[in-house]
């Protein structure tokens, strides 16, 4: 309870933070959703002169897109400040601050910041679904619904200890951020069906970076029912707690191994 | 109280080669030097002291205090924080220490202070009654009500500095750490900084360790002065004893005519050294050993001397003579 406030407490004053700036806020905002909004356009001109992905149609292709923005969202709410551990605030000795106060250090990079910026994805992820949902005529199930549901939030959780896990590399390696990077370019494949990839990418994407397991399986099973969706709710939850288990643990063995710099 | 015993802290560094094709074959090498930055230190602070703990640049200071507060794990030895381990029980021992580090601040950038305060009024779980006693009082002893509503990015490093030590003690801790808290300050700043750590001191009963450059604020503020060089103690006890570990030591400056240099000029006895300083002559003597007032007869007298000024050693050459004397030991090793 004491840590639902603190963090409350701490993202108001993120968010104090960001409107001191006001334009910089309104421009990253748009330029997100501006970005998103390209890759959709250039996604719809390449389906545009090929009619169809793996048997996948347009409307399906585009569900897919806008449901993996989902989890990815979510992510980048809550969890944008260790990209900033991985890259620079180990190596410059700037995490300092957080070992000096009686909370943990992970919990304070997670209340560092808020990004609103996440907004943007989520409501474009949104109105792609509702767009393309509107064309195709599947059979929508409880069991569906709570899948996909499951798959976004999980998922989120899923992405942010992967995220967790290569920024604590950096307490060892001092910078960890490509390492990071070539992690979280993986949630780029998930964007499409597993279905036109090769089976060792196919196997990857579920069992060792599962970004597949709560994006495709989830949107497949909607479409077409692959899946006995409470299992695959079961099987993304427990992945999740284990992700997360492994990635809280990971990253308290290399916080001890922090050098700080000189002066 | 703050017990340190057989304290060490290796750094392993791969031994890189300059340039760029230098730092390619670091890149394969398995090569490592180590850095004895902390070698087996023990001292003990009892509770309400003041420490001063100088050394040169480079000789440990800023390592041995962020492992006493936790940042860094050491390599071997043990500390106790009020009979806990800091790198064990890091979030413990931070609810009773307060830290400032001159050269970083830790507070958020771009909000106001007051904003900063009520977030480390959250961490630290201050009730509100203690908190607005304590506001009252570092507003008072360190002044900074005026400036409470500006950004941080915006004050001025003096009143940046005063921020820092008031959300370092904001919480009423035990113990504080000053690094370097007066580097950079005017000295109307640097007198406010010592008045409020001596209130503090006698307020709370407030442990103090403090390193520094500017023996003013040894001088000023601690009763006991520990010296490091190269990670090891050198000098551990009061600052008088340190002061006489060379005698009574006096020093004359002289305005004296233009005819009258330092190697020309009769000598009154070996225990009196002469020089030259900006046309100056100096004396340095033991008045323990010499009379005072034999070397100003002599320094009218023989010297024709037109004003003079007598002063005793300070703290700062003190040590500057110790840090020379280990200096030219090592190069007689080598």
């Amino acid at each position: 309870m004491r840590y639902v406030h603190l963090y409350f407490t701490c993202i108001k004053r993120s968010m104090i933070s960001r409107l001191e700036y006001k334009k910089d806020t309104m421009i990253a905002l748009f330029s997100f959703f501006f970005s998103n909004l390209c890759s959709l356009a250039a996604l719809y001109f390449i389906l545009q002169s090929i009619p169809a992905l793996a048997g996948y149609s347009l409307p399906e292709v585009g569900f897919f897109y806008g449901f993996s923005m989902l989890p990815i969202a979510l992510d980048h709410l809550f969890s944008d400040e260790f990209w900033l551990v991985a890259y620079r605030r180990v190596k410059d000795g700037d995490m300092d601050m957080h070992f000096l106060r009686p909370v943990p250090v992970i919990f304070q990079v997670f209340a560092e910041t808020f990004q609103p910026e996440g907004f943007g994805e989520l409501i474009l992820g949104v109105a792609l679904i509702a767009v393309c949902a509107s064309s195709l005529t599947v059979k929508v199930t409880l069991g569906a619904i709570a899948v996909l549901c499951i798959g976004a939030v999980f998922g989120a959780v899923i992405i942010t200890s992967l995220k967790v896990s290569m920024a604590a590399l950096a307490f060892i390696f001092k910078r960890s951020g490509p390492l990071l990077q070539i992690i979280y370019n993986f949630s780029n494949y998930a964007k499409y069906p597993l279905a036109i990839y090769p089976a060792f990418i196919r196997a990857m994407l579920i069992f060792l970076l599962p970004f597949g397991l709560f994006i495709s399986l989830p949107v497949d099973t909607l479409l077409y029912g692959t899946h006995d969706p409470w299992l695959l709710c079961l099987a993304i939850i427990i992945c999740a707690a284990v992700f997360f288990a492994l990635a809280v643990r990971i990253w308290t063995l290399c916080e001890r191994r922090y050098e700080s710099t000189g002066s | 109280m703050i017990e340190v015993n057989e304290l060490s802290k290796v750094f392993r560094k791969p031994i890189r080669g300059t340039g760029v094709s230098g730092m390619v074959k670091t890149l394969f090498s398995r090569k490592y030097e180590e850095i004895r930055a902390v070698d087996k230190i023990s001292f003990t602070v009892p509770d309400g002291q003041i420490v001063g703990y100088i050394g040169a640049n480079g000789a440990g200071k800023s390592t041995t205090i962020k492992m006493m507060c936790g940042i860094l794990t050491p390599t071997s030895g043990s500390i106790l924080i009020d009979g806990v381990e800091p790198y064990r029980r890091r979030q413990q021992v931070a609810q009773h220490i307060g830290v400032v580090f001159g050269q970083k601040t830790q507070l958020w950038w771009d909000i106001p202070l007051i904003e900063s305060f009520k977030v480390l009024k959250e961490i630290y779980q201050v009730s509100d009654a203690d908190y607005k006693e304590r506001m009252d009082f570092l507003g008072e002893v360190l002044d900074i009500t005026r400036f409470l509503s500006q950004p941080v990015r915006t004050l001025s490093l003096g009143e940046r500095m005063r921020a820092d030590l008031a959300a370092s003690m904001l919480h009423n801790p035990r113990i504080l750490f000053l690094d370097e808290p007066t580097i950079g300050m005017d000295v109307l700043v640097k007198e406010k900084i010592r008045q409020a750590i001596h209130a503090l001191n006698r307020t709370y009963g407030t442990t103090v360790v403090l390193t520094t450059h500017d023996m003013n604020d040894i001088e000023d503020l601690c009763s006991r002065i520990i010296l490091l060089e190269k990670g090891k103690i050198l000098y551990d006890g009061p600052l008088t004893s340190l002061k006489n570990r060379f005698g009574n030591i006096k020093t004359l400056t002289l305005t004296v005519p233009a005819d009258i240099r330092a190697e020309t000029a009769p000598v009154l006895s070996p225990d009196v050294a002469l020089s030259e300083e900006d046309g100056r002559l100096i004396l340095r003597f033991d008045a323990d050993k010499t009379a005072l007032e034999q070397v100003i007869q002599y320094a009218f007298r023989d010297l024709k001397a037109m004003d003079m000024k007598i002063a005793e050693i300070s703290i700062g050459d003190v040590v500057k003579t110790i840090l020379e004397q280990q200096e030219a030991e090592h190069a007689e090793k080598i």
